[in-house]
C-alpha cells in the first residue's frame, strides 16, 4: 500500500516497469489487431475514459475522502465543452479545458460544503451535491436546452502539424488514440504527484490527520488541492466524453453511474494505488460488455456490485494492491 | 532566554474550566516535567500549545512571538512539535515514510523528494533506535516502537521545543531507562523539553523543573524535589486522607 517501498526497489521497479510497458504496448497495437472489429475499438475507448475517470477519482480517494459527487464534475464539462462548441462554435481544444476549468469552480463550491465532512458524512454530502447542477442543467432551458439534452455536439477535434493531419473524430480508431494519449498524460501525471512529496502528504492525511497536521501538513489546504485536481480532471474526461458520443442529456451525464463507476473501480483496483484504478476500468469493463451484456442485456450492471462487495470483503486493498503487497 | 511563555491562560468547555489562569515560563534549553492527576488538563495544555485548540482567554508567546490561535501546522513550522499521548501512526506508511513527512513538511516545501531528506528520516530512525525497522508498515510497530517512531517523527521537524505526551507511559523499567537516554540525546541536540507525565516514572530523573496541575490550576512548580514534597501536590496524587492523617 505504500507506493514506492524501499525493499527490493529496483527488483520492484524492473518488474512493475515491464509490465507496465507491456500493457500500454497492447493498448498501442490494439487498434491493429482488431483493425475489422470497430465494436471492441468502441469498448476499449470507453474502458479508456473510464479509466481516466477512476485515476482522476483517486487523486481525491488517495487523501482520504471517498466522493459519491464526481458526476457533477463529469456532467458539468460535459455541459460547459459541449455548449462553447456548439454555440460559440469554439474548437474543442479549448472547450475541454474549459470544461475542465467550470468542474474545478464547481470542486470549489463543494469544497466550500462538504470538505469540512469526513468519511461517510462526507460521501453522502458529495451524493446530495450532484443535484446542485443536475437541477441547474435541466432547468436552464435556454442556456442549456434542459432536459432535452444536446444532440449533434461536435467531435473531437483534429490536429494539424505542418502538412500531415489528423481528425480525431474522423473513425474510431482516432478517437481510441485521442482517449488514450489523455490517458497517458493523466497516468503520467498522477505518478508524478503521487511520487512526489505531494502524495506523501496526501497518505498522511488520509491516515492520521492530527499527526499530519502537527508535522507541519497544513491538512485542508492539500485536501482542497486534492478535490481540485480530481474535479478538474473528471471535467475534461465528461468534456472527452461528450465530444465522443456527441449526444448529452443531464440525466445522462449526472446519473449515479458516473459517479459510482470511478469508485468502484478504484476500490476495486487499489485505491491506494497509481496504476490499480485505471487497470480495473480496463479489466472490468470490457469484462461487462463482451460477456455479461450479451448473457443479461437487462442486468448486466450486476457485475459491478458482485465486484466490489468480493473486492471489499476479500481483498480491501484492491486487487493490485494486494497484488503488490504479495510481491 | 525564554522560549515559551504562558501568559493567564484559561480554556473552557461547556462552561467547565479544563485550564484556568495558567502563568508558565519554559527557557531554553530545560527540560520541564508537566505533572498531575488525570484530568487536570495536561493533554490540553499541551492541545493549546500545539494549536489544536484555541484558548478561552490568555496568551501563548514563543520566543517572544504571540502564537495564540496559530494552526497546528503554522505552530510547527515556528518551531514546536508534539508528540502523542496514543501515538498516532500513518498505519499504513512505512516508518520511513513516517518520519519523512516531518522531514518534508516540518519546516518548508519542496515538491521533489530529496535523498537528503531521506538520508535524514533514517539517521533519526537510528537515533531512537528502531533503524532495522524502516521498512516496516507503522501499523506493525509494537507500543515502545510506535513511540519511539512518533518520537523520530517529532525530531524530523527540527523543533526548538519539544512536547511530549506520555511518552513513557506504560513502559517497564528497562524501557524507561532506554527513554531516560533518548531525552538526554534529545537534549544534547538543544532542543527544549516539555514532558507530561502522569505516573512520575520520567521526570523525576530528568526534569530540571516540575509543573504541577491539579483541576485545571497550577498548583506548583519548581526543582523536582521540592514539588514533590508541595502539600498540594501530595494531596492531589494521594488524595485528602493522607494529608488529614499527617496533620
Amino acid at each position: 500500500m505504500i507506493f514506492f517501498p524501499q525493499k527490493n526497489r529496483t527488483h520492484e521497479i524492473k518488474t512493475y516497469g515491464v509490465g507496465l510497458v507491456l500493457g500500454l504496448l497492447a493498448l498501442i497495437t490494439l487498434p491493429l489487431i482488431v483493425q475489422s472489429n470497430d465494436y471492441i475499438l468502441q469498448v476499449f475507448t470507453h474502458a479508456l475514459l473510464l479509466g481516466n475517470l477512476a485515476l482522476a477519482w483517486n487523486i481525491l480517494g488517495v487523501s482520504g475522502s471517498i466522493s459519491l459527487g464526481h458526476a457533477a464534475f463529469f456532467g458539468a464539462g460535459a455541459y460547459c465543452s459541449a455548449l462553447l462548441s456548439l454555440e460559440y462554435g469554439l474548437s474543442s481544444w479549448l472547450t475541454i479545458p474549459l470544461g475542465g476549468l467550470l468542474a474545478t469552480g464547481l470542486g470549489l463550491i463543494m469544497a466550500l460544503i462538504c470538505l469540512r465532512l469526513r468519511g461517510a458524512y462526507f460521501a453522502l454530502a458529495t451524493l446530495a451535491f450532484v443535484e446542485i447542477p443536475r437541477v441547474i442543467t435541466d432547468n436552464w432551458d435556454g442556456l442549456t436546452h434542459g432536459s432535452l439534452g444536446l444532440v449533434g455536439v461536435p467531435g473531437l477535434p483534429s490536429l494539424n502539424l505542418g502538412t500531415w493531419s489528423v481528425d480525431f473524430s474522423s473513425s474510431i480508431m482516432a478517437s481510441y488514440y485521442f482517449v488514450f494519449a489523455y490517458f497517458l498524460v493523466l497516468l503520467g501525471l498522477v505518478r508524478f504527484l503521487f511520487a512526489s512529496n505531494l502524495g506523501l502528504a496526501f497518505q498522511a492525511i488520509r491516515e492520521e490527520e492530527i499527526a499530519a497536521e502537527a508535522v507541519g501538513i497544513p491538512a485542508n489546504r492539500y485536501r482542497l488541492l486534492s478535490l481540485l485536481l480530481s474535479a478538474y480532471f473528471t471535467g475534461v474526461s465528461g468534456a472527452c466524453y461528450a465530444h465522443l458520443v456527441r449526444y448529452i442529456e443531464p440525466g445522462l451525464v449526472y446519473g449515479l453511474h458516473f459517479s459510482a463507476i470511478p469508485m468502484i473501480f478504484a476500490i476495486c483496483g487499489g485505491r491506494f494505488t497509481i496504476i490499480g484504478p485505471a487497470m480495473a476500468a480496463l479489466i472490468i469493463y470490457p469484462l461487462d460488455q463482451f460477456v455479461f451484456h450479451p448473457l443479461l442485456p437487462a442486468g448486466h450492471e450486476f457485475l459491478y456490485g458482485v465486484v466490489l462487495i468480493l473486492t471489499v470483503l476479500f481483498l480491501p486493498a484492491g486487487f493490485w494492491g494486494s497484488l503488490r503487497k504479495i510481491s | 532566554m525564554t522560549v515559551l511563555q504562558l501568559q493567564e491562560l484559561s480554556k473552557a468547555f461547556n462552561g467547565i474550566y479544563a485550564l484556568s489562569n495558567i502563568n508558565f515560563t519554559i527557557n531554553e534549553g530545560e527540560i520541564v516535567g508537566l505533572v498531575g492527576p488525570n484530568g487536570a488538563g495536561k493533554t490540553t495544555l499541551f492541545n493549546l500549545i500545539s494549536g489544536r485548540l484555541r484558548p478561552g482567554s490568555g496568551k501563548i508567546l514563543f520566543e517572544g512571538r504571540d502564537i495564540t490561535g496559530f494552526k497546528p501546522h503554522a505552530v510547527c513550522k515556528l518551531g514546536i512539535s508534539r508528540t502523542f499521548q496514543s501515538s498516532r501512526p500513518f498505519s499504513r506508511m512505512s516508518t520511513l515514510h513516517n518520519v519523512l513527512a516531518g522531514q518534508v513538511f516540518g519546516k518548508g516545501f519542496s515538491l521533489h523528494v530529496r535523498p537528503e531528506d531521506e538520508q535524514m528520516a533514517h539517521e533519526l530512525l537510528d537515533v531512537v533506535g528502531i533503524a532495522h525497522k524502516a521498512e516496516t508498515l507503522a501499523a506493525n510497530l509494537t507500543l515502545s516502537e510506535q513511540r519511539r517512531m512518533d518520537l523520530a517523527r517529532a525530531l524530523a521537524t527540527r523543533p526548538k521545543l519539544l512536547l511530549l505526551d506520555e511518552v513513557a507511559a506504560g513502559f517497564s523499567p528497562v524501557l524507561v531507562k532506554q527513554a531516560i537516554k533518548l531525552i538526554n540525546r534529545v537534549r544534547e541536540r538543544g532542543v527544549t523539553l516539555f514532558i507530561i507525565d502522569h505516573f512520575l516514572n520520567l521526570s523525576l530523573k530528568v526534569a530540571d523543573r516540575l509543573l504541577a496541575l491539579d483541576h485545571g490550576e497550577k498548583i506548583a512548580e519548581g526543582p523536582p524535589n521540592i514539588v514533590m514534597k508541595n502539600r498540594e501536590v501530595l494531596r492531589a496524587y494521594l488524595g485528602m486522607r493522607y494529608q488529614d492523617e499527617k496533620d
